[in-house]
């Protein structure tokens, strides 16, 4: 952003700009039905303006971990970030997991089929994404570290003890 | 043993397993509709009130807003049990009560239309504790319901509904007791499962009469029919269900959110979603109901119990929709855990200002015996009776007989569960661990562990009745038509499974309909325990009439009987002789087999779950861990091992565990308000905190459907609390009665807090409690946990 | 959320403009964490016009040591915070403090500045509007405060008046046991409030066009063995019931320094000075560390529902001041002799 107003107070811009699994996306600003509003959440945008209802959201608070996506690789919670706080940034969500050209699963995706590592399923996108950024910065993680990494997310139906099998088997540097 | 299956038992694919991974599922709000509109519904301020005046008409002028209404705009229908509850009402009863409801172009508008609603209330007192409310001059919070008191029994189970438990003398019993013991416990911090995805529907009017619904529950089924009923059985009700979830039986129904998106809908004649944030789901949908039970029980030295009297209150907050079914159920229970002759239990559903309680996993007796369990306990300590003992011997056996939830006896003809608890014993390490009433197992310092163990079961395994079709394709594919959500069992794979072993095709050869009221026969719905036995049941038998009628039909093509016939993979031949074989494409390609399925209701059977619990106490915290699980059940035949494993750790969760650690509603005593209405402030086990659980599955034919297995996921969540407050005893040395133990109640038992609130001074109240724990038992468990040093 | 105007603010100045521009109807954006709260609930009788963001201010997210002082940028992220090797090394409490926030995700979006400057946890003031709220109350300048009568088991144990909600930060604990301070920026130039004097019962000292632009981090003379010791129902996710962050530094087996901040049980932080006086000059053990526990009491006047966190306080001091972890074992008083025997640990 230009830094002419410099000394004067803060201007609201009139489009944001990011990329979303790769793909470039830039959506105006304001209130008509095909904008983005500067107080839509990323969950919200993601969701219903950008159709990619994979991001699931539980609380919409902040304190379950449902909505997590990749903001240039780490996990953060779509429901507590604005959209238009995006500008140049690369999103990554459930959806942009699989290989776009030949449809093959993520490995996490894949081990967590294995290993029947949901049940009613709803935490399982943003279990995945959590993963996802671990293994990003982590590729043999402990369990311990496995734990932590997936502190943040909410599973009622309790699958956690399969979701670490589920992780650990699906770590690149991994022994399994 | 159990026998060897080509897919049940296996370890198999969910059906929807992929979709769910890359975020395909599509659950309630995920689906997309043309001209929808958003629901939103204003809540009440005061917990007790009337509705003196609305002014809505600057709501209606907000640009986007289609739609406002208030209990003089819409149609008198009254839901609940006995009916009781409309829609909208002129009088609020509870902090989050509806007032109005708003339809708009997007959420934010028919929020904001909200707050420009003004609404006039004339403040009512109300009264939040069910003994108050029974009292004579308390504040009335219906008409029709006297004192407060909702009426015994619901109309679904027929005119003798269990609403007590009375039998034999129970005067004479106490005679021939050993010790009589007696308290007052509760089980009464209305604990809410909060299954992930908060409750909702989309509803669509067509004039003149016919509303479709989408809903996002347990029972779809169930809820054509309740709404049938609640429309005054003039309106068309067709319901799809989708993935839903989680639910943990809270969405068995949700008849009040359903019926706002179809006020709305009609209202508009545009499809109307309303999806409840996380604070009304907490605050405004289901909670467990409050427990309170005075009992009376006699017991002699080898643990024979001689009799049961008391009451049982319950709390339904403020209306019942299926409390008087879990008062029966409960009722029920007690008997299977409780091997007594003479009983006088008797009950009350109280309502108050509060939200509502309703259905949740453990139905009724687990809210019974988190009461129960504590007046037992007393007894045992009396008697030195070890309580896995008790259990053993006081769980239903065969031949014994019970009163069931239709006031029916009925004799049980189910497995005998001591062996399976006596496993479970074996691999938590009862025996080494247990050193009789109010003693650690292990000290360490100011760390003390103790042990516990609690035990449920039900015979609804083989509730309700359930129907199924299964149709034959001449391609060798098959279509299950069963009306079932896939809440989270994989109930809707396993049943795929049976399927494909009766007709012997692979999984993938077979899909599950949708669950559309509109073209699936009857089904009651998965929940309860009958998921494996009633609807599995319904599902064999018309995979089996199909199967039936395909081998009598090409029968004449292979000069055989239609007995002497074998089908595998989609060929038909002589039962040996797989050399000469027909393709199902034998029945003709314009053609279709429909096999039909039923289930009726078999009260006979029952499931059974025990749970050990070792915890550790920081004495000088009050802080209570949990270490170690072990969860011991006989499933008769384990139909898809890491789904019932899965099931079984859910143990913790959805108020179960952990309702007796750290889960509770917190309502402001003065003016009723849910405090902690949000998924920070109410509590939930996380990653960073898991401990280890065991899962001890047997496997003993049951005398149940051909695959010889009944349902034990539901009951996983039961034993657990009363085990939790039985080891946190144990190891501090004092009697906790209230759940959660918290660490205020834990250092209030421990006297470091006093009475007016001061810290007692520690020295004298370590010593005090130290002296409780006697110097043998210190120095073995010290041993036992390898810290050296301090007998 | 309800809309507003969003601007992204360039420099600090910039923002402190808005702000003044904008007469207290406009909230600054850090990480959002604890703001987003209170724009989706709605709890507050405002709600603001424009949303300022700071993140768009280039390099307000720095750690520097320099000349004994640990310089933080108001916009360092908790997660850096916590894994940084020169706050490890030398401020391993405020390492620690950062850690013990919120979730991992949050705290790769949450900042230091924020956590100093977020709102209180009371569940009546935090009472969301669309389920029939919201709750007036003192904090709100609209009503008496509810906790004092009401559900208080979270509430102030010291120095509450009018309103007993406590400083929900956890690392204004460790840095109030640091005597850190925070560089204030407003239209009148710069100044710098103690941590310790940042908070009181209703509200901060902050004037409502005022940023916190840096906090100062003054090291400690010597090698400190350093604690931070969050008391919570459950962890992760949640705020504490009690903390304590603990510095104590010995020379020739005798205590020279102590330093000892309470968290979460006054609307500030609380510095245990009569605990701190008592251990200077002495050799740290069990009866000390236990008695320092008792001393840190001074002045608690609980609530009817609270006084459980006085147990708590006592046993985490002396957890803290022994340097031993939350979740110890055996460091002896109840259960006799101390089995671990030398309680110093390292
Ligand atoms: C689920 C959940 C759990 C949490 N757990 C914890 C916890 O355990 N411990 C804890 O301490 N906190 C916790 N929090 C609160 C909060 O997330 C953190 O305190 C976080 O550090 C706030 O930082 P932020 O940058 O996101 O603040 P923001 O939300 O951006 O800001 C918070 C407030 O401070 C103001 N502000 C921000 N920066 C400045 C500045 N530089 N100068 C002046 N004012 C400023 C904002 O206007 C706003 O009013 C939790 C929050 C959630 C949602
Ligand atoms: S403690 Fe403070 S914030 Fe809470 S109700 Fe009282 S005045 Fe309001
Ligand atoms: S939905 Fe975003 S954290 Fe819960
Ligand atoms: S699988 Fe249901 S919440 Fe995690």
């Amino acid at each position: 952003m230009a830094a002419t107003n410099k000394g004067k107070t803060a201007k609201p811009a009139k489009v944001v700009a990011f990329s979303v699994n790769g793909k470039a996306v830039e959506l105006q600003i304001g209130s008509e039905p095909h904008q983005v509003e500067s107080s839509h959440t990323l969950a919200h945008t993601l969701r219903e303006t950008l159709g990619l209802v994979g991001t699931k959201i539980t609380c919409d608070n902040g304190a379950c971990g449902s909505c997590t996506v990749l903001i240039d690789g780490k996990a953060i919670l779509s429901c507590m970030t604005l959209t238009v706080e995006c500008q140049g940034k690369s999103v990554m969500t459930i959806e942009g997991l699989a290989d776009p050209v030949s449809g093959r699963l993520d490995p996490l995706q894949q081990s967590f089929i294995d290993h029947t590592a949901f049940q009613c399923g709803f935490c399982t996108p943003g279990m995945i994404m959590s993963a996802k950024a671990l293994l990003g910065e982590n590729a043999a993680p402990t369990e311990d570290e496995v734990k932590e990494a997936l502190s943040g997310n909410f599973c009622r139906c309790i699958s956690h003890y399969h979701v670490v099998k589920a992780v650990l088997a699906a770590a690149p540097g991994g022994s399994e | 043993m159990a026998q060897e299956y080509r897919f049940i038992g296996k370890p198999t694919k969910r059906q929807d397993a992929a979709a769910i991974v890359t975020g395909g599922a599509q659950y309630l709000d995920d689906i997309k509709f043309h001209n929808l509109l958003h629901g939103k519904v204003l809540r009440s301020p005061h917990a007790h009130a009337y509705i003196v005046k609305i002014d809505k008409s600057r709501a209606e002028q907000l640009p986007g807003v289609e739609a406002v209404l208030t209990w003089e705009d819409v149609p008198d229908w009254i839901g609940g049990t006995p009916r009781v509850v409309r829609v909208l009402d002129r009088k609020v009863r509870y902090v989050g009560d509806a007032v109005a409801l708003v339809a708009a172009k997007n959420a934010q508008i028919a929020k904001e239309a909200l707050a420009l609603i003004e609404v006039v209330y004339q403040i009512l007192p109300a009264v939040f504790d069910l003994e108050e409310a029974m009292k004579p001059g308390a504040p009335q919070l219906y008409q029709e319901l006297p004192g407060n008191i909702v009426t015994a029994g619901t109309p679904a189970f027929g005119r003798n509904c269990l609403t007590e438990v009375v039998m034999g003398d129970v005067e004479k019993g106490f005679g021939e007791a050993d010790a009589v013991c007696e308290g007052t416990f509760g089980y009464e911090n209305i604990a809410n499962p909060i299954p992930p995805e908060p409750p909702g529907a989309v509803a669509h009017w067509e004039e003149p009469n016919r509303v479709t619904l989408w809903v996002s529950n347990q029972a779809s089924y169930l809820d054509k029919i309740i709404l049938f009923h609640l429309f005054g059985k003039k309106v068309e009700v067709r319901t799809h269900g989708a993935a839903c979830g989680g639910s943990f039986g809270t969405k068995l129904m949700s008849w009040q959110v359903q019926s706002y998106a179809t006020l709305l809908s009609k209202a508009t004649g545009r499809p109307v979603k309303i999806i409840f944030t996380k604070e009304e789901h907490i605050a405004a949908f289901v909670l467990r109901p409050g427990s309170r039970m005075h009992a009376r029980v006699g017991m002699k030295r080898d643990g024979t119990v001689t009799a049961v009297s008391g009451t049982w209150l319950v709390d339904t907050g403020y209306y019942s929709a299926t409390t008087q079914a879990q008062v029966a159920v409960g009722c029920g229970e007690i008997q299977l855990m409780t091997r007594c002759d003479n009983w006088d239990l008797k009950t009350a559903i109280v309502c108050t200002n509060r939200n509502a309680s309703g259905s949740v996993r453990g139905f009724g007796g687990q809210e019974l015996k988190c009461s129960f369990i504590p007046v037992l306990c007393l007894a045992m300590e009396k008697l030195n009776i070890d309580p896995v003992e008790f259990i053993k011997k006081n769980y239903v056996k065969p031949g014994d007989g019970y009163f069931w939830r239709d006031g029916d006896w009925y004799t049980y003809r189910g497995i005998d569960y001591s062996d399976c608890m006596d496993q479970g014993a074996r691999r938590f390490g009862w025996q080494e661990k247990w050193q009789g009433w109010l003693q650690p197992s292990a000290v360490d310092g100011p760390r003390r562990r103790g042990i516990g163990v609690g035990v449920h079961g039900n015979a609804d395994i083989g509730e309700d009745s359930s129907e199924a079709y299964v149709r034959l394709h001449p391609d060798g594919s098959a279509m299950l038509f069963s009306c079932i959500t896939e809440h989270g069992t994989g109930q809707r794979s396993n049943y795929v499974k049976m399927v494909a072993e009766v007709l012997q095709i692979p999984m993938e050869r077979i899909t599950v309909s949708p669950a559309d009221s509109l073209v699936n026969p009857f089904e009651y719905g998965p929940f309860g325990s009958r998921g494996t036995y009633a609807i599995g049941s319904a599902a064999i038998k018309a995979a089996e009439d199909a199967r039936r009628q395909l081998l009598e039909m090409v029968a004449p093509r292979l000069d055989a009987k239609a007995e002497d016939l074998e089908t595998v993979d989609g060929m038909i031949f002589v039962r040996g002789k797989p050399e000469k074989s027909i393709k199902w494409g034998a029945m003709g390609y314009e053609r279709t087999i429909l096999g039909y399925g039923r289930f009726d209701p078999d009260f006979t059977l029952a499931n059974c779950m025990t749970t050990f619990v070792e915890v550790e106490v920081d004495t000088e915290t009050g802080k209570v861990e949990l270490l170690h699980v072990v969860n011991a059940t006989d499933a008769g035949q384990i139909i898809d091992p890491p789904g019932l494993e899965g099931q079984l750790n859910g143990c913790l969760g959805s108020s179960g565990i952990d309702s007796a650690i750290f889960e509770e509603t917190v309502l402001d005593p003065i003016s009723g308000h849910i405090l902690n209405a949000n998924m920070i402030d109410y509590k939930w086990r996380t990653f960073s905190e898991l401990p280890p659980i065991d899962n001890v599955v047997l496997e003993t034919p049951v005398a149940s459907h051909r695959f010889k297995a009944i349902g034990v996921g539901e009951v996983a969540t039961s034993p657990g609390p009363m085990a939790i407050l039985m080891a946190v005893s144990n190891a501090v040395g004092v009697w906790l009665h209230e759940y959660p133990v918290t660490p205020e109640r834990v250092l209030k038992a421990l006297g470091k807090i006093n009475a007016n609130g001061k810290v007692n001074d520690s020295a004298k109240v370590n010593a005090k409690v130290n002296a409780k724990v006697n110097a043998k038992v210190n120095a073995k468990v010290n041993a036992n946990a390898g810290s050296g040093g301090a007998a | 959320m309800k809309p507003f105007l969003h601007l992204n603010a360039q420099t600090v100045a910039q923002a402190v403009k808005s702000l003044v521009k904008f007469e207290g109807r406009a909230r600054l954006n850090a990480g959002g964490t604890d703001l987003f709260g209170l724009l989706k609930d709605e709890f507050l009788p405002e709600y603001p016009e424009a949303i300022i963001n700071l993140k768009s201010v280039a390099g307000l997210n720095y750690l520097k040591q320099s000349k004994g002082i640990l310089r933080i940028g108001a916009l360092a992220k908790l997660c850096d915070i916590a894994e940084s090797p020169l706050i490890k090394e030398r401020y391993g409490a405020l390492a620690e403090a950062a850690h013990a926030v919120a979730s991992p995700q949050l705290r790769n979006v949450a900042t230091i500045g924020g956590n100093l400057c977020q709102d209180v946890r009371c569940c009546y003031y935090r009472y969301p509007r669309h389920l029939g709220g919201p709750i007036s109350c003192a904090r709100k300048g609209n009503g008496p405060c509810l906790a004092v009568r009401g559900d208080n088991r979270n509430h102030a144990i010291m120095e509450g008046r009018k309103c007993f909600a406590v400083c929900p930060s956890d690392t204004a604990v460790a840095l109030a046991a640091f005597d850190a301070r925070l560089v204030v920026v407003g239209p009148a130039g710069e100044r710098r409030i103690a941590v310790r004097d940042f908070y009181h019962p209703l509200g901060n000292a902050l004037e409502r066009d005022e940023i916190v632009k840096e906090i100062e981090v003054p090291a400690l003379a010597g090698r400190a063995r350093q604690s931070f010791l969050k008391f919570t129902l459950r962890r992760p996710i949640d705020f504490a019931v009690v903390s304590v962050a603990a510095l104590i530094v010995v020379e020739n087996g005798v205590c020279c320094e102590a330093r000892i901040a309470l968290g979460a049980v006054a609307p500030g932080v609380i510095r245990a000075t009569a605990a701190e006086e008592y251990l200077k000059g002495r050799a740290i053990d069990v009866e000390s560390a236990a008695q320092a526990g008792e001393l840190a009491l001074a002045g608690a006047r609980p609530l009817p529902k609270n006084a459980y966190k006085l147990e708590i306080v006592k046993t985490l001091v002396k957890r803290g001041v022994l340097g031993l972890p939350l979740e110890t074992a055996g460091e002896g008083d109840a259960g006799g002799p101390c089995p671990h025997g030398n309680p110093e640990r390292g």
